[in-house]
């Protein structure tokens, strides 16, 4: 018996080793493309990609999924070999993956398709990729953090008048102070980090000061002391309890998640919702902080440039085809189709129609960004929530960024 | 306490037969009423996890504490299954069934064979050799993911499953297992087979792998699910989604469900992704506790 | 005859060595290679010498130490809660489960050992469901107003729970394989001379299965010393970095966004295996005196 289980096993483990190795075959003719879209996402792009090979170009695209898709990247540009023709980054990635030299400039490829040009995308969509005037990318969209609205929540309260001018401001939402039932809340702490960093901008503020790192600023004090405002008065959802499934239950007027979590919202039955921009510190002003998922070629010098010219097909088809993008709930960049009236049925395209609201869409494109991104999400909620020293924590930040810059290839030693 | 007043007693059988067995009848309570309360604390959260698999996103959110779901859903199930162009799970299934059996049979016999070098054979620096490799496999390996994916390239197993199946053996853990439990067998076991003039493959073979056999068990359970919680490897190794095990492929798929929230799908695809390795736990498990009688170990 | 003896434990031992200088040796030779530099994992290292040592050790000024610091308090404090439950519970466990007159052993063996099959992602989901206040059960059925992940103890306490919930089946069926080499001759002579069941198993059980004891105390040990999955699951580190172990740092410099740290964290990751190091060999060298 025990022969037996042995003999089948290795029967078993020798057929499965000819099936696994039958199904390896590396097309020399095809272009790789490495995204880091998973689960539905990918679904998504998937079609699009079966969409443009069925069109029968002369060189197929074959989409490939790779969650720490980062990680992977680091490996295989450290090995120099399997690096992928094209690969969907995200915007905060590009300053640094240029200056370390690893992204091939798009100049051919833009020449050969007249078609990819700044004039045809959402404008800082497009500008994320361009470096000392050479394009490295282009944009696939924008996706945003914005603010979603319960509709029954805000009638219940009498609070629709807020958005009447598009832009809620702190000190409308804490008029609500004291008017609450218990267990409902005005806003959920979703995202805190990009709220903040929004708020930045709403104050006029920036996070660098000639290049150099600025997260110690009055300024940011100013964005954290406002948002802190809200929590004081009890109107945030408290700390550590899931704000966002607190949205979904119907507790919270509203959530401050991002542009791709209309889809979820939907699957909620009874939930009745809306979307408008991320609250304001300022009466005038409105900002949601924005990233941007972007095709680059990183270096590689296997890349033939019949595939060059591939890729080109293949983005200039993505620029004229991208409607199914939108299902993502993500903001199609290319301006054909988020000016296409089918797409006015997505409700991200509240975010396209019209050119302030593009204009809110901000992408921060400074070479820290992610440090100070970091710093930022670390820290915000115990500063939010009054558990630390405001100055104090500052100074921690800062430092935080500063010491993590020095240690870069490009720091000062 | 009254054990020991007992014990210091001068001894007699009856009295010792009697308190023996009332001992053991309060003992029996104790250990029930421990197992007991420590599986329903155990078994709520697993109970729980399952049934929000069948949960809408709709219920998840709704207040209160419902242990089962008031409407049973498949839904959850489906879009997984539906999935098939980023997440093939019949494929991963497949993968992961030839990875594991093969990693795992190569498991037993290098720690077996390797334990007993370590542990039977006397040659010189033995201990040296063995705790040296130890220490070095405590250091944790965060970039060492650089180099072992330029040793894995170099061997040309990039998108095979020799990169999930060879780097795993090299570990030193089961083999420090098997080497303990080794030591713990009576050397006088061996040393008469030698003098009958049995070689050092005939003792390991004949007398000390029977002896071992719940302990290599236990390592073969533990390597086939070893790979679990590490879906950074396979992620790095493989190019092509189709050819990931299914667990690294299903926490692929978790990465998506928890950034998007979507609770059903997400506990959906942790339940999938157990049923392999539990079906072999139920299998396995009374492999491991079958007792070994050391009298007949010698004659076979 | 001398000489066939020399040659049979090449036989054994040679083949692992081999796999292990290839997968083990080098690659580690590489990160502490690594922890000399500067590295962003896609350029060339460039040698600074001693300089990220210096740093994280020294300089009480940067951000490194400090993490380093708090890091490795964390990571203490996670050791000191959790490896004497993952012990001490799985040993009880299989010692109730040895007992002749309990039933359904397989059920019960199954329902402790199952849950550490479950993800670590959905692991959390589940518990942080639990100890949710308006889904859970400690807030509707215990009526806890706390947010358990922003609060201590209530934080580490979750952690805590999480782990011993999802690791006490590995060392319990360690303890059961062992267990059951126990010759049950020498409990039943035991019996026959009136020794009670604590007794018993401080007399039989524990130095029979002294050997499979100590593999489990310094492997678990070590094990809990690369943390990072539950704290960063459960409570992100948080409030005020007082969960945020030394792993979870180490893999934010060498992954985390923006160029890589990679020098530093191998540093950071080389002083964390030596401190393993020196500790498991001091639990094995008592351990194994005392057992002796």
């Amino acid at each position: 018996m025990k022969k037996k289980t042995l003999f089948s096993s290795l029967v078993l483990v020798l057929s499965l080793t000819t099936v696994l190795a039958g199904c390896s075959n590396e097309d020399k003719n095809m272009i790789t493309f490495w995204t880091p879209l998973t689960g539905d996402d990918g679904a998504y792009m998937d079609q699009l990609v079966k969409d443009y090979n069925a069109t029968n170009p002369e060189v197929k695209v074959k989409h490939v999924i790779t969650a720490d898709m980062y990680t992977k990247v680091s490996t295989v540009l450290n090995s120099g070999k399997g690096v992928p023709d094209l690969a969907i980054i995200h915007a905060d990635r590009v300053p640094g993956f240029v200056k370390q030299g690893v992204l091939e400039p798009m100049t051919d490829l833009i020449k050969a398709q007249p078609e990819l040009k700044q004039d045809n995308y959402l404008p800082q969509a497009w500008s994320t990729g361009t470096v000392d005037g050479t394009q490295y990318t282009i944009p696939l969209d924008i996706h945003s953090n914005v603010m979603y609205y319960n509709k029954d929540l805000l009638k219940k309260y009498n609070a629709e008048s807020f958005l009447d001018d598009n832009v809620v401001t702190i000190d409308e939402m804490l008029s609500l102070q004291g008017k609450l039932d218990e267990g409902d809340y005005i806003v959920n702490d979703a995202l805190l980090g990009w709220v903040i960093l929004a708020q930045i901008q709403n104050l006029g503020g920036d996070i660098q000061e000639n290049g150099k790192p600025a997260v110690n600023t009055p300024v940011m004090k100013q964005a954290l002391e406002s948002v802190k405002k809200v929590a004081d008065a009890g109107l945030m959802t408290p700390f550590g309890e899931d704000g966002y499934l607190m949205f979904q239950s119907g507790n919270v007027l509203f959530s401050t998640d991002g542009t791709w979590s209309s889809t979820a919202h939907a699957g909620v039955e009874g939930l009745n919702f809306g979307v408008t921009n991320v609250y304001s510190a300022a009466p005038d002003k409105f900002t949601n902080r924005s990233s941007s998922h972007l095709f680059t070629m990183l270096k590689n010098k296997d890349r033939t440039e019949a595939k060059v010219a591939g890729i080109g097909n293949f983005l200039e088809f993505i620029r004229t085809n991208s409607l199914e993008w939108a299902k993502a709930g993500q903001i199609v960049a290319s301006k054909q189709v988020n000016e296409s009236p089918e797409y006015k049925d997505y409700m991200q395209s509240f975010f396209t129609s019209n050119e302030k609201e593009i204009q809110s869409l901000y992408i921060y494109t400074y070479e820290y960004y992610p440090y100070i991104a970091e710093a930022v999400d670390t820290y915000c909620g115990d500063i939010v929530r009054g558990n630390v020293d405001i100055d104090e924590t500052l100074q921690t930040m800062q430092k935080f960024v500063e010491d993590k810059i020095a240690e870069g290839s490009s720091g000062a030693k | 306490m009254s054990n020991q007043v007992q014990l210091d007693q001068p001894l007699q059988n009856r009295t010792g037969k009697r308190k023996g067995a009332s001992d053991r009848s309060i003992s029996k309570y104790i250990s029930y009423l421990f197992l007991l309360s420590l599986c329903v604390v155990w078994v709520i959260p697993v109970i729980f996890g399952i049934s929000t698999s069948f949960r809408s996103q709709t219920e998840v959110v709704s207040s209160g504490f419902r242990l089962f779901p008031e409407q049973w859903i498949f839904e959850n199930y489906v879009a997984i299954l539906n999935n098939t162009s980023t997440a093939p799970i019949l494929r991963w299934l497949m993968n992961s069934l030839f990875i594991a059996t093969t990693h795992t049979f190569l498991v037993v016999i290098v720690i077996s064979i390797t334990g007993y070098g370590y542990s039977r054979m006397n040659f010189k620096g033995r201990d040296t050799l063995f705790f040296t490799l130890l220490g070095i496999s405590f250091f944790p390996g965060v970039v060492n993911l650089i180099p072992s994916y330029k040793i894995i390239d170099a061997l040309g197993w990039v998108n095979t499953s020799w990169a999930m199946i060879i780097p795993g053996l090299a570990g030193m853990g089961n083999i420090f297992l098997v080497r303990q439990f080794m030591n713990g067998l009576p050397k006088e076991l061996d040393e008469s087979a030698r003098v009958d003039g049995a070689s050092d493959f005939r003792i390991y073979l004949s007398i000390i792998v029977p002896l071992i056999k719940p302990i290599l068990i236990v390592c073969a359970l533990f390597s086939f699910t070893g790979s679990w919680n590490d879906f950074l490897w396979p992620v790095i190794v493989y190019t092509d989604v189709d050819k990931m095990p299914v667990t690294a492929g299903l926490l692929l798929l978790q990465d998506i469900y928890g950034n998007y929230r979507m609770i059903g799908q997400l506990m959906g695809s942790a339940i999938l992704a157990i049923i392999p390795t539990m079906l072999l736990f139920l299998f396995a498990q009374k492999y491991f506790v079958q007792s070994i009688n050391l009298n007949s170990g010698i004659k076979g | 005859m001398k000489k066939k003896l020399n040659l049979a434990p090449v036989f054994f031992v040679g083949p692992h060595v081999i796999l292990f200088a290839v997968f083990v040796l080098l690659p580690t030779i590489y990160g502490i290679y690594a922890s000399f530099t500067k590295w962003n994992l896609m350029n060339e290292p460039v040698w600074v010498g001693l300089d990220n040592y210096k740093t994280i050790l020294f300089n009480t000024e940067s951000t490194f130490h400090t993490q380093f610091q708090n890091g490795l308090k964390n990571t203490f404090i996670f050791v000191g809660l959790s490896v004497p439950l993952l012990i001490v519970i799985p040993l009880m466990i299989a010692v109730a489960l040895e007992h002749k007159k309990v039933k359904m052993k397989n059920v019960i063996q199954s329902i402790l050992y199952i849950p550490g099959l479950i993800s670590i992602s959905a692991a959390a989901l589940i518990w942080l469901l639990i100890f949710n206040k308006q889904l859970g059960i400690t807030g509707n059925i215990f009526g806890s107003q706390i947010a358990w992940p922003t609060n201590q103890p209530y934080a580490w306490l979750i952690i805590i729970v999480i782990t011993v919930w999802g690791g006490v089946g590995g060392n319990m069926i360690i303890y059961r394989a062992s267990i059951s080499g126990v010759a049950k001759e020498l409990y039943e002579s035991a019996e026959l001379d009136g020794a009670g069941s604590i007794r018993r198993f401080a007399s039989i059980t524990l130095p029979s299965i002294r050997f499979p004891l100590i593999y489990t105390f310094v492997m678990t040990t070590a094990g809990a010393f690369n943390v990072f999955g539950q704290p960063l699951m459960m409570t992100d580190g948080g409030p005020r970095q007082s969960t945020h172990v030394l792993m979870m740092y180490i893999r934010q410099l060498a992954f985390g966004n923006g160029e890589s740290i990679a020098g530093m964290a191998s540093a950071m990751a080389v002083l964390l295996g030596l401190i393993i190091l020196v500790i498991s060999a001091l639990q094995y060298y008592v351990m194994n005196r005392n057992a002796a």
